[in-house]
Parts: C-alpha cells; sequence; structure tokens
C-alpha cells in the first residue's frame, strides 16, 4: 500500500526473477502475474500444463519443469497428460497405464515400450471355457492365461494332447481311449 | 533495466471495456484483445482473469450477462465470472473428468460441454443444474463445441487420430449425424459464424482451415499451410485461431485465405481457447422459441 506513505509500504514482489506482481483486492493476497517461461502459478510454483517438476522445491529439491515423461505412450494434442507436480502420467494411450505409461493395462499383454502401436499391448483375450474364474487379465510379458488343469495355450482354448471337453468349465478330462483299438 | 515492479493489474477481474472482443486463454488467465472493426488492438490487450492455478482449456461468452465461463482441467470443473468485475464463481464440480470445450446458448440459457476422459457430451443450465448428458457413445476425443441456437443445432469435433469426425446433432442430441470424416487430421477447433452460415475448423493435422455450410455441404479451403491451431472463432469476414507453435492468435481473411495480423502475448505459453465477446448479441429468435 503506497498510499499510507511511509517508507516500508512498498514491498518487492515474491516473484522469481523479479517479475511483476499485484494484490487482489479482497482477499490481499498477492499473485504474480508474469512468471519464468514455462512456469505458472501464484508464486511460479508451478509448472505448465504438459510438464511436470517443482520449480520452487517446494516439496524437497528444486526440480525444474520437464515435459511429461509418459514412454510415448501420450498424445501430444492431449492437454493434461501429466500431473504438474509428480509428472503422473493421467492420458496414457495405446492400452498402457501406470505412473509412467510403461505396463500394460489390465486385460492386456505385451511391451508396452515397443516403437510400432501395434506392438504394443494387445488384449488377453482368455478363453472363458479354459480360463480360472474367467479371468480376463493375463501375465504382462507372455499373456499367458491361467488355464484350467489340462487346458493348454496362450489363451486357454485348447486342451492338452489326449484330452477332451474344454467347454466343461473345469479343465479337461482325459481320453482314456484304450491304446489297442486306438490309432496314434 | 529491471522489469517493472509491484501490484499493476488486479489479479481478478479487470473489468472489459465497451465493444467486441475476442478472448482466450493462455494457461492460468484468461485474456482480452479488443476489436476495432476486425481488426485487434493489439496495445489495448489485457489480462481480464488471473487463476494462476489453472489450466484453463475452453471458453466462452455469455452476451446476454457479460459473463465468460470456462473449463479447467486442474481441479475438472466449469466456472464462470461477471466481465464487469468480480471473482470466479463455480457453475460444475462434480463428475468431470476432461472437461474441454464449452458452448453457450445465450436464448435457451444453457451451457454445452466435451469431456474427453468421460467422453460426453452434456448440457446444464448457465448456473449449474438441470444437468443432463446428452451423447455419450461413439465418442474418443472430443474437444470442440458449438451451439446455432437460432437453428437448433449442435457441432462438435473429435480428434481420434484414428477417425476423426466433425458431428452434428439437434440441441437435445437427437437427430446425431456426422457431417464430415475425409481427410480430416487433427482438427481441435470449431467455430460457426451465423451470419454467413458458415461452419470453419481449424485442423492440426491437415495445417487447414476449412470451412463450409452445413445444410449444403460445399466443403472448402480458408487458409493453408497454418502450423498447430487450437482454438478458432469467427467474426465477420474474420476468423482468428490460437497457436500452440507460435504462442500467437492469429488473424485470417476468410475469403482471401491470407493471414491478416498476428498478436503475441508477452508470455510465451500455449494459448487454447478463444471466443468471440459480442458486443451486442447476435440477433435471432430460439429455435424452441418459433417452434
Amino acid at each position: 500500500d503506497s498510499t499510507v506513505g511511509s517508507s516500508s509500504d512498498c514491498k518487492p514482489c515474491p516473484c522469481p526473477g523479479g517479475s511483476t506482481c499485484a494484490v487482489v483486492p479482497k482477499t490481499k493476497e498477492v499473485v504474480c502475474t508474469n512468471c519464468p517461461t514455462g512456469t505458472t502459478g501464484k508464486r511460479c510454483e508451478l509448472c505448465d500444463d504438459g510438464f511436470f517438476g517443482d520449480p520452487l522445491g517446494e516439496n524437497g529439491q528444486v526440480r525444474v519443469c520437464r515435459a511429461c515423461k509418459c514412454s510415448d505412450n501420450i498424445d501430444p494434442n492431449a492437454v493434461g497428460n501429466c500431473d504438474r507436480e509428480t509428472g503422473e502420467c493421467l492420458k496414457c494411450i495405446y492400452n498402457t497405464d501406470s505412473f509412467f505409461c510403461d505396463r500394460c493395462k489390465e486385460g492386456f499383454y505385451g511391451n508396452p515400450l515397443a516403437i510400432n502401436p501395434n506392438d504394443k499391448c494387445k488384449a488377453c483375450s482368455c478363453s472363458p471355457y479354459g480360463t480360472v474364474d474367467r479371468q480376463t487379465s493375463c501375465l504382462q510379458v507372455t499373456g499367458q492365461c491361467q488355464c484350467f488343469p489340462h487346458v493348454t495355450n496362450r489363451d486357454c482354448s485348447a486342451c492338452q494332447p489326449g484330452f477332451f471337453n474344454l467347454r466343461s468349465g473345469t479343465g479337461c478330462e482325459q481320453c482314456n481311449c484304450n491304446p489297442i483299438g486306438s490309432t496314434n | 533495466v529491471r522489469p517493472a515492479v509491484g501490484p499493476t493489474p488486479r489479479p481478478d477481474v479487470y473489468p472489459l471495456p465497451p465493444g467486441t472482443h475476442l478472448l482466450f486463454a493462455q494457461s492460468g488467465r484468461i485474456e482480452f484483445v479488443p476489436l476495432e472493426g476486425y481488426n485487434m488492438k493489439k496495445t489495448e490487450a489485457k489480462t481480464v482473469l488471473h487463476l494462476p492455478e489453472k489450466v484453463i482449456i475452453g471458453v466462452a461468452y455469455d452476451c446476454v450477462e457479460k459473463m465468460v465461463y470456462w473449463t479447467d482441467i486442474t481441479s475438472p470443473s466449469i466456472s464462470k465470472a461477471n466481465l464487469q468485475g468480480g471473482g470466479a464463481i463455480p457453475v460444475i464440480r462434480s463428475e468431470l473428468e476432461s472437461p474441454e470445450g464449452i458452448a453457450i446458448d445465450h436464448l435457451g440459457r444453457t451451457l454445452f460441454w466435451t469431456d474427453s476422459m468421460k467422453d460426453r457430451i452434456e448440457v446444464a443450465s448457465l448456473d449449474g443444474t438441470k444437468r443432463r448428458v446428452l451423447i455419450d457413445t461413439n465418442l474418443v476425443n472430443p474437444r470442440a463445441i458449438i451451439v446455432d441456437p437460432v437453428n437448433g443445432n449442435m457441432y462438435w469435433a473429435d480428434w481420434n487420430r484414428d477417425a476423426p469426425k466433425i458431428e452434428t446433432s439437434a440441441m437435445d442430441g437427437t437427430n446425431r449425424r456426422v457431417l464430415v470424416k475425409d481427410d480430416l487430421g487433427l482438427p481441435n477447433g470449431l467455430t460457426y459464424d451465423p451470419q454467413s452460415s458458415q461452419l470453419c475448423w481449424a485442423d492440426a493435422g491437415t495445417h487447414l482451415i476449412e470451412c463450409m455450410n452445413p445444410v449444403q455441404g460445399d466443403r472448402r479451403k480458408a487458409m493453408e499451410a497454418i502450423q498447430y491451431p487450437f482454438g478458432i472463432t469467427s467474426y465477420g469476414k474474420n476468423i482468428y485461431y490460437t497457436d500452440w507453435r507460435r504462442d500467437a492468435v492469429i488473424m485470417v481473411d476468410r475469403q482471401a485465405g491470407t493471414e491478416t495480423d498476428v498478436f503475441l502475448p508477452q508470455k510465451q505459453t500455449r494459448l487454447y481457447g478463444i471466443t468471440t465477446a459480442y458486443a451486442q448479441c447476435p440477433s435471432g429468435k430460439n429455435y424452441c422459441a418459433v417452434n
């Protein structure tokens, strides 16, 4: 307040690089109005959209604002791709998931870091007859579904040789063919 | 030279002077550029509203109450503020994930928005009540939305890279159909000029601005070789769009297909939604009032 008339009325803006600030009339709160490039917030403590960090070190060490790190599994045309402080990825694509979009999401398997999107995460598509509890998820890398006894294939879609009746929903049964009367 | 220090603009609403303006979002603020005729009075550009902790994506203007409405993706919400003064007033605070485009029906007193994570288009009264989902199928990355209340139409764009499209429906979501699906890339922005009945879109994939009369379907290029458009708005003979590469508002003569002016805000960071704040509401009666 410069209208009172003492030398201590005006204080420097609490903003990085001596940038400008303003006072909200209602709340008397001081807000920086011209934060350095890439930063924003009342005190320039936040990163711009698409970036993350802790430019003032409010929660530990100073971390300059960097572009969202999401394993190339975000779309640059999207907004709000990661958390501005932690960098947690919020809009993973290509069926990926997790903090850095570096895992396949539930129900998918493959290599989320593959270059070609078609080689990334594929649906588990576990056979409902051959899979325990009709699970829809599978192992991350191999895509192996959890099969009933004597059921085979990645997606539990077939009986092992010498077994039949996949559709029983409890596993395949032994054929019990008489070795004397059977071919093969 | 020391930069200017000290409390300069009020960080809440800087009252909007009379006349027509462009309103656009840049990071945690909404800026305005006055229009003189169709030209930008760049030296009189100011911040109308500071919201330092927000990331504002869509902006829309209600010419009746002279309010600006915006979507924020940080604490997903829709808010409004009176451009004559006052602070932000929350409108919608729940059941939002990534609200992006926003449009106002100034005649019906409703607002429409897209949500790119819920993959929905919704409507509510301007105070946030009477909320309803209009479209929730076959949306992947819905962003831009506009309404033409005089004819009762709604238009939106979905930038889904696998199948981008521009769609239309009645303002209650019925009679939905695809208007454009061929030769699109990333249609980020949409605008409708009621005077010329031209629907125009800005595409960051094809780097084109294209226009058509949605009834006649006569599609044509209005501007080629643009860089990375995000928002677009029309006023008279001009189109104004925000660009992510240039961090600028660019003025285009729609007929001539030429860039006629550029406004570079002081701060160099991405610009998002843009809208025209008309001095007076465009004339016309509500479709429902007539029908």
